[in-house]
């Protein structure tokens, strides 16, 4: 296109409403936060802010609740994403002939993520309430038994569950348009080669779908570690700090604790953290389309 | 109105230099078409006349302006584009008259040059409907109807027949000419198909690598390439380029394969010899110039191109009548025409008359 | 056969995936009586009472307050996302700017946890009076829809050729003209379909709901879980279960209505982003 300095000026104005909001909304914030984290500031001083170098960091990086949420949402991410997948993919497979002819099956099956995530939280509050809920009563008077789904216990297993029906249907959608977008050629290519089912499943489709396998893998993962909503809602931070992912742990420190300098603290480790490895992955990605031009 | 001139004109992306110190000098009114292979810099060349690509070096001058800095619509010049590029949300009319619009006429003063336009291209009935149902040579009548209302000193097409079907493209040429004949403005065009160039130019820019390779009518191009790259490059099927060499007694040595006269007076020495399909013809072996054994025939209906081997030579197209007798296998004579031949010298340059 | 398999395990999947609407949808018409006996998926005597409860307002809880909280937030929050979005989208596509800079930091911002932003925020909208208004929810809502507009958009805009700019700019239009007259229009579609699934994504946040809302500008998904606070007697499930239908609603149906062109967006928006 075109190079002319005239055109690239007015593209520039054309993106400079975007930047200026990105530079109020969050360039702000950034500043505030980098201050914050080396201040020792709460909600009477929050406009003094007293410099005092990098001790809230070492609060945070001694305080044994922050590497429990850290370990907390990385586990929860993995397992999820993993689970979501997995499901995702199976059924992205094997319902692909129906959902191909009856496409408002898809509908069906992406209600969920519709649903706000902090209502689905309250929803499951219902669902497994141990006296108005189905799943305990149908325990009960199938097996004549229940599990305290949000004890101490179980509470993690049940998050996890929670968080892959809910998403796993996002997993299933990008999957099955990925499946679709196979090139019947290719498969009817390989069929004339003589490949079973299996083969081609296991050394075209797969293959073939491995970037967005890679993708959903990713996306959920982060997606899983940075929860908050769902979480919030059904166990908030559990018993001892057991359900607190990250999100969690921050909103805590501030809300519940005052402890600003800390919350922020968090908040900026947190940052950098994920800017740097999501920077890492463009960068590795960037790399790969390079390699393969 | 609508003479345009390129001075030293240039264009580089980053160290690629995709135009070099190009100079064209193209009158009012005149029809010329920039011919060369994909990659030969044509279509840039196109978009810095119209002002959609910047120029880097040089001037482009119209009508005695210096326009190489102007925006687009200041050079008041109309483009044709190889898609249309018509706008899809606008009707055949609105398309017409956006420029107009733009231009803040009067309602009625686009309504009527629009109609009028329409009137010439035939597009009447078609006003109102959207360019999805429109046929592929509707649509081209309404990308050149939209070039046409606003009165352009000179149109631009790029490849404009390219999404055609064959039989559409002849008649859309037919109608370009007619276009150029009547409206008698000044019309730059580009393609690939030599075809086209020869059909529609009063003059053809042959451009390689971007450089001019020779520039000149149709006629010239084809009797008088100035180079190798031009004698292969116009006409259809290619010339035949059989590598030769001067004898002591003046005569062209063909490889040790056959002995011509020289076709005109020159002191150069020449080591390619360029004859056209239709200027050899078959004859008895022991009567031709050079001889081989035929390996091809495509019978084309009026004619028949009959591929004959020589060992030395290679692969010689020979256009003959079409129930030429002699079968795959046979050895043929070669006859040359030595009146209408080419030659060309170490560096691909033709070889010409001394004084 | 096998297809027999496959509609039993989309039963399943469709059963299991969906399983806690269709409990809050059954409990939602159950009297509180029956809830007390019955927990289980069938309604014996269907009752509309707890939506009749649900929009009783009281000085605690005011369901009309929270939806037209909501529905203001995600119009701000959607429109505003798609004006700023469109404008550079085509920057960044036409004009190449910031391809390397721009576009990668605002897709990345989708994949941050938003708390790192929500604090400082509540800060400056402190100091801003913006706390608990419906203007700063709305504000904020914009920068989490920001991320996959632009990339619908951008993409959007580079499947359209360029030979379209390139006729306005031989008409003599300017980049601007071209933006509102030729690519806006053209591109309607995907506009529409990231209107509606910022609206969705808006009305379905709960964090800085939480966060930056206490009373006047509650959003529906934090007012939600006001019906949960015991008052006396416990929760009134049947009641929390209508509120939970009514809060739904909304991007279900939109969601339902556009799903062809959402689920397009989504795998568009993961992939290519």
């Amino acid at each position: 296109m075109n190079t002319q300095g005239a055109h690239s000026s007015e593209f520039r104005l054309l993106a400079m409403p975007l930047v200026l909001f990105l530079l109020v909304f969050l360039g702000f914030p950034a500043i505030v936060n980098l201050i914050y984290s080396v201040s020792d500031v709460s909600f009477e001083t929050l406009r003094q802010p007293r410099i005092t170098g990098l001790s809230n960091f070492a609060a945070v990086w001694n305080d044994r609740a922050f590497w429990q949420a850290s370990w907390f949402s990385f586990r929860f991410g993995a397992l999820t994403a993993l689970l979501e997948c997995a499901l995702g993919l199976v059924l992205a497979i094997f319902l692909s002939p129906l959902i191909e002819r009856r496409s408002w099956l898809m509908a069906i099956l992406m209600l969920p993520l519709m649903v706000a995530p902090a209502l689905v939280g309250l929803m499951y509050r219902l669902v497994l309430h141990e006296f108005a809920g189905p799943v305990p009563y149908y325990l009960w008077a199938w097996f004549g038994t229940s599990v305290s789904f949000l004890g101490p216990t179980s509470a993690f297993w049940t998050l996890i569950v929670v968080e892959t029906l809910q998403w796993t249907p996002f997993a299933l959608l990008l999957f099955y348009m990925a499946y679709r977008a196979i090139p019947t050629e290719i498969v009817e290519a390989s069929a004339m080669d003589g490949a079973r089912r299996w083969h081609l499943l296991w050394y075209v489709e797969l293959p073939l779908m491995a970037p967005t396998i890679v993708v959903a893998l990713l996306i959920r993962f982060i997606d899983g570690f940075r929860v908050f909503d769902n979480v919030y809602v059904l166990t908030g931070s559990g018993p001892g700090g057991s359900t607190a992912s990250l999100s969690i742990y921050i909103y805590e420190a501030f809300f519940k604790q005052g402890a600003i300098g800390k919350a922020v603290a968090a908040s900026v480790i947190l940052f950098a953290v994920s800017f740097a490895v999501l920077y890492g992955l463009n960068f590795i990605a960037s790399r790969r389309k390079g390699a393969l031009r | 109105m609508g003479k345009i001139s390129l001075r030293k004109a240039g264009k580089q992306y980053g160290t690629v230099e995709i135009i070099r110190d190009l100079d064209l000098e193209i009158a009012d009114g005149e029809f010329v078409v920039i011919v060369g292979p994909s990659g030969c810099g044509k279509s840039t060349l196109l978009r810095m006349i119209a002002g959609l690509e910047a120029t880097t070096s040089g001037q482009i001058v119209i009508d005695g302006h210096d326009v190489t800095a102007a925006l687009p619509v200041e050079r008041k010049l109309a483009m044709v584009f190889q898609s249309y590029a018509l706008y899809p949300h606008m009707t055949v009319r609105q398309n017409m008259g956006f420029g107009l619009k733009l231009a803040k006429l009067s309602v009625g003063a686009i309504r009527a040059k629009v109609d009028a336009a329409a009137d010439t291209l035939k597009l009447t009935p078609l006003l109102d409907r959207y360019p999805k149902e429109l046929s592929g040579g509707q649509r081209q009548r309404v990308a050149i109807g939209r070039a046409i209302v606003r009165e352009p000193v000179g149109f631009l097409f790029d490849e404009p027949l390219s999404n055609l079907d064959a039989a559409l493209r002849v008649d859309m040429r037919l109608e370009i000419a007619k276009l150029h004949r009547s409206l008698g403005a000044t019309m730059i065009y580009v393609t690939h198909d030599q075809v086209e160039a020869m059909t529609l130019a009063d003059r053809i820019v042959v451009l390689k690598d971007g450089r001019v390779m020779q520039q000149g009518t149709p006629h010239e191009l084809y009797e008088n390439p100035a180079n190798l790259f031009v004698a292969q490059f116009i006409g259809s099927p290619k010339m035949n380029i059989l590598p030769c060499k001067r004898n002591g007694d003046g005569q062209l040595d063909l490889s040790g394969q056959g002995l011509l006269e020289m076709p005109l007076r020159s002191d150069a020495a020449p080591v390619q010899l360029g004859a056209r399909p239709e200027h050899l013809s078959l004859v008895a072996p022991e009567n031709g110039h050079c001889r081989g054994t035929v390996e091809a025939r495509e019978y084309l209906g009026g004619t028949t191109s009959v591929f004959v081997r020589n060992p030395e030579l290679g692969l010689i197209n020979v256009s003959a009548p079409a129930d030429i007798g002699f079968g795959i296998g046979e050895t043929v004579g070669i006859h040359i025409d030595n009146v209408r031949l080419s030659l060309f010298d170490a560096a691909g340059a033709a070889v010409i008359a001394s004084p | 056969m096998i297809n027999a398999l496959r509609w039993l395990v989309f039963a399943i999947a469709a059963l299991a995936m969906n399983f806690p609407i269709l409990v809050t949808l059954v409990t939602s018409f159950k009297s509180a009586r029956e809830l007390s006996t019955n927990p289980g998926l069938w309604v014996q005597a269907p009752t509309l009472d707890n939506y009749l409860a649900v929009f009783q307002v009281s000085d605690r809880l005011n369901i009309f307050l929270y939806l037209l909280n909501s529905i203001t937030v995600a119009l701000i929050g959607t429109t505003l996302a798609v004006a700023l979005a469109l404008p550079a989208a085509y920057a960044i596509a036409r004009g190449r700017l910031g391809e390397r800079t721009l576009l990668p930091f605002i897709v990345n911002l989708r994949a941050v946890p938003l708390i790192i932003f929500a604090i400082p925020l509540y800060m400056m909208f402190q100091w801003l009076a913006l706390l608990d208004t419906r203007l700063g929810l709305g504000l904020i809502l914009s920068i989490v829809n920001l991320p996959l507009a632009l990339v619908i958009l951008v993409n959007a805009i580079r499947d359209l050729p360029g030979e379209l700019d390139e006729a306005a700019l031989m008409d003599g239009a300017n980049r601007r003209q071209i933006l509102l007259r030729v690519i806006a229009p053209v591109c309607r579609p995907a506009i529409v379909t990231s209107l509606i699934f910022g609206f969705i994504t808006a009305w379905n946040e709960f964090l800085f709901g939480l966060m930056l809302t206490t009373s006047k500008a509650v959003p529906i998904t934090v007012g939600a879980s006001f019906f949960f606070a015991a008052s006396g007697g416990g929760v009134q499930w049947g009641v929390a279960s209508a509120v939970m239908v009514v809060g739904a609603l909304p991007p279900v149906l939109l969601g339902l209505i556009m799903y062809r062109q959402i689920s397009g967006s989504m795998t568009a928006g993961a992939v290519k982003g």
